[in-house]
């Protein structure tokens, strides 16, 4: 019995322990009843009220829109995972790729921007050229913005702390009336302390946010290209005394994969190069500290690169070390794209690059997709 | 000698890529031919050949499709989608062929043939693209 019916399967990359007709057909009979039953259901729900038009039911806020809207949202589910389904099961994997890609290339917006042609996963530069800066051509914009982070710590903060708060009263009320509740006190002390622990972080975050100042990195070109050198120019604002402060160029990989229900992201740091760095000065707020540095991109460097669950992201990393102050580190991106050096093939790099190729493989699946 | 039914055998697949070449630059004219043999030319009900690129490594795999054709019996003389045919494309520049720490990419011809009954057979002729190192910089 448990051969013909599994209860559980198993997933190893692409192997599975089940049968893929069997999953594709399970889920093409989940998406078509949940389709079906929306479609009856919105139909005998309109019908009702064109038949006995009920000016009531229709008032805002009473439940005939909230009906309507899931009863919608069940035939857009359903219909949209029949079409994923039908597709996956009757066209192969390069088929459905060359009709997304075919559906890319009528970006009108992509198609009115001017870029390099031909260089299809490497990332658009668009936002990187659209500030122009003081020093030189572009100011980059940070990688991560510390206003979203600040504005989720804060959220977090003030909804633990608060039901922290209501915990707190309640306890209280129930020790002075002389009713204590002992297990609802022993609870409240961990509740409390990581209350104190999330105020303590958010102030530091504050504090960081603010009187760290701020850092600007401006480069002299947009796309960069290996081989070439550039310039680079940094400048630290705020009121602080620096320990040090350098300035890196950074080529991170970054691959998404899934881990059970959990997606997770791996970042692998495969190339660093320390551009500049200084040691030991002031910076007042009327006078930022500004450097200039060249900023040489190897010859041989991989471009960056985009897809949906991998890439390779090349960045400016700012480090600082500062008195009073947690250290701080900053990333700028930057788009790299393919150099001279790597794109063309020379001789021995064939014999150099062997190792890189796979046998010629040969499958046969009994079950595939069907033409 | 084997008992499995003849019309099980899986079917003759070949690629051969023009000068025998392997690595390619970017912008570079890729040249070749494939052949379906060993079955029966009313057992076919579509032929696909691909240029793709594709990931390997920690993340999920990601492809491209460069270059698309498939072809049906009644897009071929008297039916038959076994002879030799050629296969022309030019390279773009990019995504270059590239081993890193997590990531691999890789180029491949692929070559798919959809049979009555029976599903589909897959033939991959991987080559490169563009020379980026193998080893890539040591981290400082």
């Amino acid at each position: 019995m448990a051969r013909l019916f599994r209860f559980l399967e198993k997933k190893r990359g692409r192997r599975r322990t089940g049968s893929n007709l069997a999953g594709s057909v399970g889920e093409a009979v989940f998406c078509g009843t949940l389709f079906l039953l929306g479609v009856l259901a919105l139909t005998a729900l309109v019908a009702a009220q064109v038949v006995r038009y009920d000016a009531q039911s229709l008032a805002i806020g009473v439940g005939w829109w909230l009906v309507f809207l899931v009863l919608s949202s069940f035939v857009v589910i359903g219909g949209v995972g029949l079409i994923r389904t039908a597709l996956r099961v009757s066209a192969s994997a390069e088929r459905r790729g060359a009709m997304a890609r075919q559906a890319s290339e009528l970006d009108i917006v992509r198609e009115a921007t001017p870029r390099p042609k031909n260089y299809p996963t490497v990332p658009s530069y668009d936002g990187l050229t659209n500030s122009p800066g003081i020093e030189l051509a572009y100011r980059l914009p940070p990688s991560s913005t510390p206003g979203w982070r600040l504005l989720a710590t804060t959220l977090f903060t003030l909804a633990w702390n608060g039901v922290a708060c209501v915990l707190a009263v309640w306890t209280v009320q129930g020790h002075l009336a002389g009713q204590p509740d002992w297990f609802l006190t022993a609870f409240l002390v961990p509740f409390l302390a990581f209350g104190v622990w999330s105020v303590r972080y958010l102030l530091l975050q504050i504090w960081l946010h603010n009187g760290m100042g701020l850092t600007t990195v401006e480069i002299s070109d947009c796309p960069l290209v290996p081989g070439r050198n550039y310039q680079v120019a940094i400048a630290q604002h705020g009121h602080i005394t620096v320990k040090s402060l350098e300035l890196w160029l950074v080529c991170e990989e970054e691959a998404t994969y899934r881990q059970g229900t959990d997606i997770r992201t791996e970042v692998r740091r495969v190339y660093e190069e320390r551009l500049w760095s200084h040691r030991d000065f002031r910076i007042e707020p009327s006078e930022p500290f500004q450097a200039t540095a060249p900023m040489p991109i190897p010859a041989t460097a991989m471009h960056s690169f985009h897809s949906a669950h991998n890439s390779v992201n090349w960045k400016l990393v700012v480090r600082g070390e500062v008195a009073n102050w947690p250290a701080f580190e900053r990333g700028f991106s930057i788009v790299v794209y393919p150099g001279e050096a790597t794109l063309r093939v020379e001789v021995s790099a064939n014999v150099a690059r062997s190792a890189l190729r796979p046998q010629l493989s040969v499958t046969s699946t009994p079950t595939g997709a069907s033409a | 000698m084997s008992d499995r039914p003849s019309d099980s055998v899986d079917p003759l697949l070949s690629i051969c890529l023009a000068g025998a070449k392997q690595s390619f630059s970017a912008g570079d004219e890729l040249v070749c031919e494939y052949q379906i043999d060993a079955i029966d030319p009313a057992d076919i009900q579509a032929v696909e050949v691909s240029v793709v690129w594709y990931t390997e490594g920690k993340g999920e795999e990601d492809m491209g499709v460069h270059y698309f054709e498939r072809r049906l019996p009644s897009d071929a003389e008297d039916g038959d989608l076994r002879p030799m045919r050629r296969l022309r494309t030019r390279l773009p520049n990019s995504p270059l062929s590239y081993a890193g720490a997590i990531l691999t990419i890789r180029w491949c011809i692929r070559l798919r043939v959809f049979m009555r009954r029976r599903g589909d057979s897959v033939m991959e002729y991987p080559f490169t693209l563009g020379a980026v190192p193998l080893r890539v910089p040591a981290v400082a």
